[in-house]
């Protein structure tokens, strides 16, 4: 049997770890997801007290929502395996006969896939489930989703016809996959680098990231526009320029992301307790 | 068999042990007696591949345990002195991280808890600490491992529980299995633990079987005093002296007196066991 990775053993652990993490994070998961329903209530109780009339969030509003829930979703991260990071159960975790591969593999799939997922599908279950028994509710969400879907497909695709600047919807998904990705990896490596105060920790380095940034942008364009003055700049050119950039982003969040990956690989290789 | 060579292991700039060398040989029960801070913890947690050793090498049948290996991991068994809480059922958390390990066996587990007096239906979260602890020893016997390291098993066991536990190491654990307990209550467990391994400022003082100890020092629980006596102990029917063994009479090895022995002549009795 392999020492790296066994197709058998893995299906195994990931049973276990799903079951490790169904025990410990599933009323989580749960409300997270279920912030549809919570907010239905207060916002029909809300309506009842203060108009007398039964209203139920608008689309516009639960979608809010959802992106709200998304960011905490993302957030949480950093407690789904922070207890890796505490001497008792991190020391379970370490001595569990798998390999560290298995592990890491098993730990992926259920950061970037099972919890997203389970999430989404809670909230969009709720969702429907409230659209079909409340007729003031509105269309479900998903149902909204795939409406704005192929707006952005036309949209895009008048803009193409109109200007020079081509957006591909593939290159945009892509773009919101990545940026997801990189989210809950950066929120997932803070959960297993620091010992305590995990979210709090992860969030400080971000604005201290994003300060940086501003900081050197800010001195970094005035300093090129000071340098060429006579700067212009035609239509097709900007167009390059906005698709150079997108592109310049997308593989930067892409290099990232391996970074974060490569990150939390090296925390669980080395991990000691 | 487990080799150790050179072991070498520090906090920051506070060293714990240093240039440690000895051999671990199946079918024995180590005991691993120290004073507090001697590096008991470090050395299982290093044994078990929780630490990963800054000096020299540790080798369990060719393989390096801080590599996390699973057939090594599937092979042995770390009991902490403080064990996690489940939040399941004895029974079912024993069967979900059994199903991990090639050599667990239900039916052992619940003859072992049983045999703790512990219902395998309860909930671990609801369990008092010793009650979790014996669970966890259990698991760890129904695993059927072959390299246990158990750190101060019996803390927190009352004493019924404690000959219970003596009972299942030595009824649960395979012939040829190696067992390395680290313990201050050495009076707990006096009758399993031999060879007996005493560290002491980072080094091994003494890793000798209790046959190499009585043919070394002679243990008397009379009541007439030796002049030469390394350790005097009074106790209500007598007193237990310790002293060099010079005609080869076999005595009944008291282990806290041998290790207060150690303590108080350190540089005699390593001279003795190390010669």
């Amino acid at each position: 049997m392999s020492e790296i990775f066994n197709f058998h053993r893995f299906g195994t652990y990931f049973l276990y770890d799903l079951r490790q993490m169904w025990r410990k994070h599933s009323r989580a998961a749960m409300l997270i997801g279920g912030s549809v329903a919570i907010l239905y209530v207060v916002w029909v109780l809300c309506s009842l007290v203060f108009t007398q009339h039964w209203s139920a969030p608008m689309i516009e509003v639960r979608f809010m929502l959802l992106m709200v829930a998304f960011t905490v979703l993302e957030l949480y991260q950093a407690r789904t395996y922070g207890y890796l990071t505490d001497k008792m159960e991190g020391s379970d975790w370490l001595m569990v006969p798998a390999s560290r591969t298995e592990k890491f593999v098993s730990m992926l799939l259920m950061t970037l896939v099972v919890i997203p997922l389970l999430f989404l599908f809670v909230y969009f279950l709720l969702d429907g489930f409230l659209s079909l028994v409340d007729p003031t509710y509105g269309k479900a969400l998903i149902t909204g989703f795939w409406d704005t879907y192929h707006g952005m497909i036309n949209m895009f695709g008048q803009m193409s016809e109109a200007s020079p600047i081509v957006f591909s919807t593939g290159a945009l998904v892509f773009a919101f996959i990545i940026g997801y990705i990189c989210n809950f990896l950066y929120f997932l490596l803070c959960g297993v680098f620091f010992k305590n105060h995990k979210i709090v920790w992860g969030i400080a380095i971000m604005c201290g990231f994003s300060m940086v940034l501003s900081i050197l942008f800010g001195l970094l364009v005035p300093i090129l526009m000071l340098k060429m003055p006579h700067f212009e700049m035609d239509e097709l050119q900007a167009a390059h320029l906005v698709a150079g950039l997108m592109n310049g982003t997308l593989v930067f969040c892409c290099l990232l992301a391996l970074g974060l990956g490569w990150g939390i690989w090296r925390r669980v290789k080395t991990l000691q307790h | 068999m487990i080799k150790i060579e050179n072991l070498g292991f520090s906090y920051g700039a506070f060293p714990v042990l240093t240039n440690i060398s000895m051999e671990l040989r199946g079918g024995n029960i180590y005991g691993l007696l120290g004073e507090n801070g001697v590096g008991k913890t470090t050395l299982l947690t290093l044994l078990c591949g929780l630490k990963k050793p800054q000096e020299g090498s540790i080798d369990v049948d060719g393989r390096r345990p801080f590599d996390r290996l699973p057939s090594l991991l599937g092979e042995q068994f770390y009991l902490p002195e403080t064990v996690a809480p489940v939040h399941a059922r004895a029974i079912s958390f024993a069967k979900e991280n059994g199903a991990l390990r090639s050599g667990f066996d239900p039916d052992k587990f619940t003859a072992v808890l049983t045999e703790f007096e512990v219902d395998p239906e309860q909930r671990m979260d609801a369990m008092s600490a010793g009650q979790l602890k014996k669970t966890w020893i259990s698991y760890a016997l129904a695993c059927n491992a072959k390299y246990y390291y158990f750190d101060e098993p019996t803390n927190g066991l009352d004493i019924p529980s404690k000959t219970q536990f003596r009972r299942a190491v030595t009824r649960y654990t395979a012939e040829d299995a190696t067992l390395v307990i680290s313990t201050h209550q050495v009076r707990d467990l006096e009758n399993i633990i031999d060879p007996v391994i005493i560290l002491d400022n980072r080094a091994v003082l003494c890793n000798a079987s209790l046959q190499e100890i009585s043919e070394k020092l002679f243990f008397d629980y009379g009541t007439e005093l030796h002049p030469g006596a390394l350790y005097l102990e009074q106790t209500p029917g007598g007193c237990i002296q310790v002293y060099p063994n010079t005609t080869g009479e076999e005595s009944k090895v008291n282990l806290e007196a041998f290790f207060n022995t150690v303590h108080a002549h350190k540089d005699v009795v390593s001279q003795m066991f190390n010669r």
